[in-house]
């Protein structure tokens, strides 16, 4: 069969922009991702071995438990490139390894949203002290460091984004955030792509299954507004759309009702539900247990955005013009039991040039035939590349008629 | 930031590459072969097709969006082999010839004036040799998700249940043979052909080869001697099959059931080629002391000077690398800034895996 050329304007590169739903619910500790629940198999109680509202990397290692199952994990040999796994640091790599030497990781790697409450300032440094040499006093500070690290390593990001928002700014009108409380709830990039889409971020705070605040960025600045609860129109917190990391400061009261909500040594006092406890059990240690409080369980949390992904899609436009693609090579095209040779000999070989096409013309009548016409149905489209390798098909989900006299166009989309 | 100037790299100094093998274990126990989802031989992890040409296994029931292929189940035999003379009794007699003639074509191609199909050998040589020709074979083609660039050379190993099906109580796996290919390494023991290199699976103990593995291709063929001896390779409402029996009367899919039946095991290494270019960046000890940042000054004057005959310093962050079109291609950050004044000369190594 003769291969068509793709001509000048046959052949575009588009972008495709997705805003994929994303949405995380947090009860009594656990978290569930997009409403799904653990599903478990023949060993493993959760047939993708990582924590609920956590997705597996890979997705390796299906339905595996430790003592009954093998596991697949990567490994690497220590050589001249110097490659490791980044789990591997670089002192460890020099001293804990030599060249020839296996370096091995493990499977499955997970990702899930954290939440940090960082109290009962963000700001705060740690200093440790050496002791005078009978114990009794401190004598000398040492070191002295952020005590929250994530804080400061976002110091710099938020004033840049000063520019959309006074909100976003470290230190501005609205107060200074080193001197805040401040609950931090990561979003790893797997789960949203690019960026965050400004707009759809949502975060609703349940007690007792009752809505009393969600807060929306409906400015599409970073600035998150409540739009129910008792304080509705002010800002909470900010979000950083392109890191994936949420900052909520507000601490006004959204319901007088007292849960545990904060973890640490007894004695532990109840709290009201505030902004800066949203998200409370998202892998942050915050439990039954560590609040002490039955009522832990009062709270739930959601929180929903769309993630903006960006999918470069080639498109090829195939023309079959009238008067061509009128023929198939399907041995079935042609009439059946016709001779394939006309003469064949030690000097000849003549085939046979007055072979029959089957009349595939559908008739609306029985018993009656309907005249003959050229035309095929067209099942697939192949493409090659410029020295006529096949590089790819695409199938139709049903033969096309193509009459010879029709012009048909076929689009083949092509995510790269 | 504007860039200023640029500084040229020197193809023949300041690039080279490097490749580096990222390798993956895989265990695969025949409990998810046979049995663990479901009850022999309908497991939900097991796909037949209603073409009945090969059979897939999944690591869980395909049905759920958890599965994952692992590999693909065939056998066939050539044409010329003793099992495509009797026509009467079998089945599915022109897809077993076509499906061995097809992972022969693939695999190693055409010999000959004639452009003959060439046959699998359990050696290395093919030559066609008397007594080393495989014309009945099982195949197993792994999943590429699970092979990646090949298999690692050395590190296959497949365990095989040569017992007696049923008889008298006995199990298939009362008798096992394990094969591998501990004779190929990644300088030895192996052949290149049309499907890329290729080693001998052989049996533990006795050295025999009863198989081949094609590394590149992820693809594992299996010779019927392993099962030679016994009865009943299959044994089914009371008839015995030998594995001959099998190939001849049995359907396909019934044949790879019969096979997965006596999997116990399989193991190999993948292995994954990370290429990297390594782009030595120079930074000569007059040059980049300044910056065009908008907040290296102030009123004026730099921020970073007190007196007027201090040095100039500056702080790296980032390299950019540009196409000969001064077009910027990729960024590369540090993780944290370096100081740079006239005393000081850096090389910065920036690496850039693909």
């Amino acid at each position: 069969m003769s291969l068509k050329k793709f001509g000048e304007n046959d052949v575009i590169v588009n972008t495709m922009k997705a805003y994929p739903m994303c949405k995380f619910f947090v009860f009594d500790g656990k978290i569930y991702y997009n409403d799904t629940p653990a599903v478990s198999g023949a060993f493993s109680d959760r047939v993708y071995n990582v924590p609920p509202g956590h997705i597996s990397l890979y997705e390796y290692n299906i339905d595996k438990k430790i003592g009954k199952n093998k596991f697949i994990y990567p490994f690497i040999t220590k050589d001249g490139a110097g490659d490791s796994f980044t789990t591997v640091s670089d002192s460890s790599y020099q001293t804990d390894y030599s060249y020839g030497d296996v370096i091995s990781g493990s499977y499955p790697m997970s990702a899930s949203i954290t939440r940090e409450f960082m109290t009962p300032k963000a700001g705060n440094l740690i200093t440790r002290t050496t002791s005078s040499w009978d114990g009794k006093a401190d004598v000398d500070v040492y070191y002295r460091g952020p005590k929250y690290r994530h804080f400061y390593a976002l110091k710099n990001k938020l004033d840049f984004y000063g520019v959309r928002s006074e909100h976003y700014k470290v230190s501005s009108s609205h107060g200074d955030k080193s001197e805040q409380r401040i609950n931090l709830i990561s979003i790893p990039s797997i789960f949203y792509g690019a960026a965050i889409k400004p707009g759809s971020l949502s975060l609703k705070w349940y007690l007792t299954g009752s809505l009393i605040g969600e807060l929306r960025d409906t400015k599409q600045n970073g600035e998150l507004i409540e739009v129910t609860g008792s304080s509705t129109g002010s800002v909470a917190g900010v979000v950083l759309y392109e890191e994936g990391f949420i900052l909520l400061t507000g601490s006004w009261v959204l319901n007088a009702e007292t849960i545990g909500l904060e973890s640490g040594s007894a004695p532990r006092v109840p709290k009201t539900p505030k902004w800066i406890y949203f998200g409370a059990g998202s892998n942050d240690d915050v439990n039954q247990t560590t609040t002490g409080s039955g009522s832990f369980v009062s709270a739930s949390f959601d929180l929903s955005f769309k993630g903006t992904t960006e999918t470069q899609v080639l498109t090829m436009f195939a023309h079959a013009l009238r008067g061509k693609v009128n023929y198939s090579n399907n041995p079935t095209f042609l009439e059946y039991s016709q001779s394939q040779i006309e003469t064949t000999s030690s000097l000849v070989y003549q085939e046979n040039a007055s072979r029959e096409i089957y009349n595939t013309v559908s008739s609306s009548y029985s018993d009656y035939s309907s005249p003959f016409k050229r035309q095929v149905y067209i099942s697939r489209v192949a493409v090659y590349d410029e020295k006529k390798n096949l590089i790819g098909i695409a199938t139709l989900a049903n033969p096309i008629l193509k009459k010879e006299d029709q012009d048909l166009s076929f689009k083949l989309k092509l995510d790269i | 930031m504007a860039v200023t100037n640029f500084e040229m790299l020197d193809t023949t100094k300041d690039v080279t590459t490097t490749r580096t093998l990222l390798h993956e274990s895989i265990p695969l126990t025949g409990t998810i072969v046979s049995g663990t989802y479901g009850t022999f031989p309908d497991e939900g992890n097991i796909k037949n097709y209603t073409h009945g040409q090969f059979q897939s296994v999944f690591d869980y029931p395909y049905l759920s969006s958890s599965a994952n292929h692992i590999f693909d189940i065939t056998i066939g035999y050539d044409e010329s082999s003793a099992l495509s003379e009797s026509t009467a009794l079998s089945t599915q007699q022109s897809k077993k010839i076509n499906m061995y003639n097809q992972f022969s074509q693939v695999l190693l191609g055409y010999t000959g004036s004639t452009n003959q199909v060439r046959k699998f050998e359990l050696d290395l040589d093919l030559d066609e040799s008397t007594g080393t020709v495989m014309k009945e074979a099982v195949f197993l083609n792994f999943s590429r998700l699970i092979t990646k660039d090949q298999i690692k050379k050395g590190t296959f190993s497949i365990t095989l249940g040569t017992a007696s099906w049923n008889e008298d109580g006995a199990a298939p796996f009362e008798l096992v043979k394990t094969l591998t290919d501990s004779s190929s390494t990644d300088t030895a023991g192996t052949n290149n052909t049309l499907g890329g290199d290729y080693g001998l699976l052989k049996e533990n103990g006795s050295g025999v080869a009863r198989g081949l593995v094609f590394y590149q291709a992820g693809i594992v063929i299996l010779s019927t001697s392993s099962w030679a001896s016994i009865p009943d390779f299959l044994s089914e409402s009371n008839e015995k099959y030998t594995i001959e029996n099998t190939f001849v009367s049995q359907s396909l899919t019934s044949s790879c059931d019969a096979f997965r039946h006596r999997v116990q095991n399989i193991t190999f290494n993948n292995a994954t080629e990370i290429n990297s270019a390594i782009y030595f960046c120079r930074v000569p000890h007059n040059k980049y002391n300044h910056s065009t940042n908008p907040t290296y000054l102030s009123a004026s004057t730099i921020r970073v000077k007190s007196v007027n005959t201090d040095t100039p310093v500056a702080y790296l962050t980032t390299i950019g690398l540009y196409s000969s079109n001064n077009e910027l291609l990729a960024v590369a950050k540090l993780s944290e800034p370096l100081k740079k004044d006239p005393t000081n000369e850096l090389t910065l190594r920036v690496r850039l895996d693909y």
